[in-house]
């Protein structure tokens, strides 16, 4: 069956992502094969297969493969131009505040965060069990990233499985390390804060070099996002509003959840002091269903999380290198 | 004739019915301000009392509470009778935006924030409750426990009070913490013994227990009772025993906090990095369902 799926391109990938779709929600998805590329493929690590092109490419159905994930990768991710963002260095807001100037390189980033649907496949692939995905500090820690029933999976999640209602919305109650493990998992990483911020605030180099407060311009819109102001009072499925979108079509990087990225986080408060967290903190961005402030729920405002920390309001997404020619 | 237009003119204390001269600002009994008489004209107020230790996070609680109730939250509408209802909420939120906790509520009961709002819940036969919040600093409220009577204007407005917010700190008792459960114990020994006689009376007035600071316990949220059974079992263990009307919140504020501290300094200033609010509204929405 899935050789019949490679020959149908595209219309292949989405059949095989509603096949798993239906699969997870009886509770399983098909049966694992021992070809890495049709496994890559039926788990959809996209950037996986792209990654491993040297390695697979004498493999008889490579090729197609590839020409799908690429299909694939661009229909789901957005290119975010090169550019200069300002991290604020301190955690007061104001006018004339210290900051750090970062050039960005061009590089794509999902247009929306991780779904619980797309999480499940992660956590059905044993993940959890993969050493390899895990850096050797976070072992000791690997027992307590359990749901609510004790199995592997998601903090809000029961018996290894998302809630099906919430399929298409993101996935929370995973710590930082967990957002990375599914990213290097699927052959991508985390952006980022800031390749985050660049593509939040669009200061891409131009003429006017002007960046935005919000994906969408300088004023905040409720309707445009899901912060507690807009009166949802939880999260949203991850294409719910779209008049939020980034210029480049990537949804909800402001409100609905936080995001993980890959940087540390370090600030200072007003006298110069160092901001630590009780464990190493990690830098979250965009603000979440239950943000109170909108000037929390920025293109620049910086805030960290402790790393092990697996709450209700952040998930991620992912991002990767530019595909070469 | 003039002696009985003078009383007609002065002001009853709404909570512990001294009457006070003509004129004066705070009651001289119990340093409650007399502007709260004035903004009952409709019906009679009910005090809802936000009670609990020191640091346990009430002054923050009842700020967030009031803003968003002001920003009509869970369907309510609350309007805020006067001014001086507005303090708590601004002093809250201006610090919260950047960052920095508000200052501790003061010892004297006269450097208070009060709040009366008429509050309802936006229905066809909408029902107006009129509620007086108090923040009362904590330090106060162990002292009336420790020696009942010292502060007049806490045992007044308890005794006064239709329903109480009861909070604990939810990360000292899931550390392991004992002084959050014996603390809760004290407070529902004092109201027990103020309001059941009996061994066999039971407190009727509606009680909820609010864990504060949840989102370092996510099983907090999970199952509020069962974290209390756990973590405060001798509190937990009287609540069974005296209380007919109890419920069990939990509740966060803050989104990651952070401690800021340099080498010559032994102690780490706490900051609040962002704000997600999480059952806040929740135990207000159960006990105005109560009174």
């Amino acid at each position: 069956m899935l050789k019949g799926l490679f020959a149908r391109g595209r219309a292949a990938l989405d059949a095989s992502a509603l096949f798993g779709r239906a699969a997870a929600e009886v509770g399983a998805l098909p049966p694992a094969t021992t070809d890495p590329v049709t496994e890559a493929l039926r788990t959809e690590r996209l950037g996986l297969i792209l990654g491993k092109r040297a390695e697979w490419a004498d493999l008889p159905n490579y090729e197609q493969a590839f020409a799908t994930a690429v299909r694939a990768v661009d229909e789901r991710f957005a290119f975010v131009p090169e550019g200069t963002v300002s991290l604020a260095l301190t955690t007061y807001d104001e006018p004339g505040q210290p900051e750090v100037d970062c050039e960005t390189e061009p590089f794509l980033l999902a247009r929306h965060t991780v779904t619980n649907e797309e999480f499940q496949r992660f956590v059905d692939s044993r993940a959890y069990e993969q050493p390899e995905l895990w850096p050797e500090e976070v072992w000791p820690h690997l027992i307590d990233f359990k749901d609510i029933s004790g199995a592997h999976g998601p903090r809000y999640w029961s018996q290894g499985r998302h809630d099906r209602r919430l399929a298409r919305h993101p996935v929370v109650g995973i710590c930082y390390y967990e957002a990375a493990a599914y990213a290097q998992w699927a052959g991508f990483r985390l952006p980022s804060e800031a390749q985050w911020q660049m593509a939040a605030s669009w200061r891409i180099r131009s003429a006017a070099h002007t960046y935005r407060r919000y994906p969408w311009g300088d004023g905040m819109e409720f309707d445009r996002c899901n912060i507690w102001l807009s009166g949802h009072g939880q999260t949203l499925p991850v294409d719910a509003c779209p008049r939020g979108a980034a210029p480049n079509g990537a949804l909800q990087l402001v409100g609905n959840v936080w995001e993980w990225t890959h940087s540390d986080f370090h600030a200072a408060d007003r006298e110069g002091r160092m901001v630590f967290g009780n464990s190493v903190m990690k830098s979250i961005r965009g603000g979440a269903f239950d943000t109170y402030f909108a000037w929390q729920a920025t293109a620049a405002f910086r805030t960290g999380l402790e790393s092990l920390a697996r709450v209700h309001n952040v998930g991620f997404r992912c991002a990767m290198k530019l595909l070469a020619h | 004739m003039a002696t009985e237009l003078l009383e007609a003119a002065a002001l009853t204390c709404l909570i512990c019915d001294t009457p006070n001269r003509t004129g004066a600002s705070i009651c001289e009994s119990c340093s409650a301000p007399l502007s709260l008489v004035l903004a009952a004209t409709d019906r009679e107020p009910r005090i809802v009392s936000v009670i609990g230790d020191s640091n346990v996070g009430k002054t923050v609680f009842l700020g967030f509470l009031l803003d968003m109730l002001a920003q009509r939250a869970n369907n309510f509408e609350a309007i805020p009778k006067g001014a001086y209802s507005l303090d708590l909420p601004q002093t809250v939120i201006s610090h919260m935006a950047y960052r920095m906790f508000p200052p501790k509520t003061p010892m004297e009961s006269h450097h208070w924030n009060w709040a009366y709002y008429q509050v309802t819940k936006r229905s066809k036969h909408p029902k107006w409750v009129d509620l007086v919040m108090p923040d009362m600093a904590g330090e106060a409220i162990a002292a009336e426990l420790a020696s009942p009577s010292t502060f007049r204007v806490i045992e007044r407005l308890i005794h006064r009070s239709a329903g109480l917010l009861l909070l604990v700190d939810a990360a000292l008792a899931g550390n392991g913490s004992t002084q959050p459960d014996f603390f809760a114990l004290k407070m529902l020994s004092y109201i027990d013994a103020m309001f059941s006689s009996k061994r066999r009376q039971k407190i009727d007035m509606p009680i909820a227990v609010v864990l504060t600071k949840a989102d370092y316990f996510p099983e907090a949220f999970d199952n509020p009772e069962r974290f209390i059974g756990a973590n405060l079992s001798r509190f937990a263990h009287m609540c069974a025993s005296r209380c007919n009307n109890l419920a069990f919140f939990a509740s966060s504020v803050v989104g990651a906090l952070g401690y800021a501290t340099s080498e010559n300094e032994d102690t780490a200033t706490p900051i609040p990095l962002h704000t997600s609010l999480r059952g806040v509204m929740e135990p207000f929405e159960w006990m105005v369902a109560q009174l």
